[in-house]
């Protein structure tokens, strides 16, 4: 093997470890959700001043005429989605429905987000790739639960 | 160079103009965060702070609001006002606004919203009461004799309200009641009722999302029903006497009770409406409106009270707790 080969074989080792040292952390990557009762800017920016003051928050996007926020996280983060609808109302508003990407794993039909502590019923996946996976789903209002 | 001086001339003008506009209105208020004049029902997230500063002018009279508020738990607000007077003229009676004593006074008040209903977006039926304390911190002088003496009120209101990204309504009313530091003591300051009712509107040019500047107008109709003030006659040293003919007069000495002199140059109703505006940018609130007398019956040589124009601005402390 050449010395040119080994640099790349190592390169790519060391490229593979980052990548799975990242996703067994970055649990929650991005959750658009929707909000009642948001109707002015003010309101806005407090919920998302209190939102991006959670760990591992790395922006919070509003969209007041859909009542949307949009929330994208750190890698490496510990966040929680209980967290997020109990800081939405604080705040005095309604957090609904939301979609979420997250890394996880399946048991049975419960896809439990790493490290949070929290799963929630989806339709189980099939999927040849090793958990944890990536996964888009939708939630309701009150679908979280936390792992027993 | 020359450009410059300009400039800076122009700034000058501006911030002239400024405080001409401030020294030329009435009465100034409002908590920026909802109507001018009008009950609101918002209150502030977990952890926020709000500040605001005012300037009243009324009758006369000029009175600096300073208010913070904090939101203490979900739905729940805390605040502290000092409005003071600057220098005295008519002085006005009721309160200035439902968040405000309208006497000099601290007054520290908590809004409770017992009830939130968010049924859509941007859409939410709401409910808060009011309940606050306050203490008189400045002698006013009287036309007709000594000041009162310095005494505790108590205020308790409730308003409702239904918001949504297009319209506004509110409607509340409230109840402030003074008592007397000593039991022995006769001086009582008015109470007063104030209620009010508020439609408001977000005309669509201004409806643009977050985060733009945000801009939301209201027409406002308060009534407030003043009662009359009394005096401890063994140290009333006298004063002009009020002329017998005026609306609401009583001769004294048939309205006092358990010896206190009722003063006939106290009290009275009025109400009136107009419009108001508040404008939002990043974490700043300002306001502004007028109202007009539509009904201003002062008992007694009162002066008649024709318009009241209000400008608040405020700070807010958003994000909370970590």
């Amino acid at each position: 093997m050449t010395l040119a080969a080994k640099s790349i074989l190592r390169l790519v080792a060391f490229a593979a470890l980052i990548c799975a040292s990242n996703c067994l952390h970055a649990q929650y990557e991005r959750i658009q959700m929707r909000v009642y009762g948001l109707d002015c800017e003010l309101c806005a920016r407090g919920v998302a001043a209190s939102i991006m003051r959670l760990g591992g928050v790395k922006s919070v996007a509003v969209n007041l005429k859909q009542g949307l926020l949009d929330i994208a996280l750190k890698p490496d983060n510990n966040f929680k989605m209980s967290s997020l609808r109990k800081r939405i109302q604080d705040n005095g508003f309604r957090s609904m429905e939301a979609t979420v990407t997250a890394f996880g794993k399946f048991d049975g039909s419960r896809f439990e987000v790493l490290g949070s502590g929290e799963w929630f019923e989806v339709k189980a996946q099939d999927s040849k790739s090793p958990p944890p996976i990536e996964l888009t789903f939708q939630t309701r209002e009150s679908s979280l639960r936390a792992v027993p | 160079m020359t450009g410059k001086r300009d400039w800076s001339r122009s700034r000058h003008r501006f911030g002239l103009a400024l405080l001409g506009l401030l020294s030329l209105t009435g009465p100034a208020w409002g908590d920026a965060h909802g109507p001018a004049f009008g009950y609101s029902t918002t209150v502030l997230g977990v952890g926020d702070i709000s500040i605001e500063l005012a300037i009243m002018r009324r009758l006369g009279t000029t009175m600096l609001g300073p208010e913070v508020s904090y939101g203490l738990r979900q739905n729940l607000q805390l605040s502290v006002s000092a409005p003071f007077h600057v220098n005295h003229g008519e002085h006005p009676v009721g309160r200035f606004d439902p968040l405000m004593p309208g006497v000099p006074a601290v007054e520290g008040m908590a809004a409770w919203r017992v009830y939130h209903k968010l049924s859509g977006v941007a859409t939410r039926n709401e409910g808060t009461l009011f309940g606050g304390f306050s203490a008189t911190t400045q002698d006013l002088p009287r036309t007709d004799g000594r000041p009162l003496q310095q005494a505790p009120g108590f205020y308790g209101a409730g308003a409702v309200a239904r918001i949504t990204r297009r319209y506004y309504v509110s409607a509340g009313a409230g109840y402030e009641y003074f008592g007397t530091w000593n039991s022995g003591d006769l001086d009582r300051q008015s109470s007063t009722f104030l209620s009010s009712f508020v439609v408001g509107w977000r005309p669509p040019a201004f409806d643009r999302d977050y985060p733009k500047p945000d801009v939301r107008f209201f027409l406002e109709t308060t009534g407030d029903w003043v009662g009359q003030a009394s005096r401890d006659p063994a140290q009333n040293t006298g004063g002009p006497p009020p002329p017998p003919h005026n609306h609401g007069y009583r001769p004294a000495a048939a309205q006092s009770g358990g010896g206190a002199v009722v003063l006939p140059n106290s009290g009275g109703s009025g109400i009136f409406s107009g419009p108001s505006g508040l404008f939002t940018y990043k974490n700043m609130g300002f306001q502004g409106g007028m109202q007009f007398a539509l009904r201003d019956q002062r008992n007694g040589t009162q002066p008649a009270e024709r318009y009241r124009v209000v400008i608040g601005v405020s700070y807010f402390f958003l994000g909370g707790k970590k």
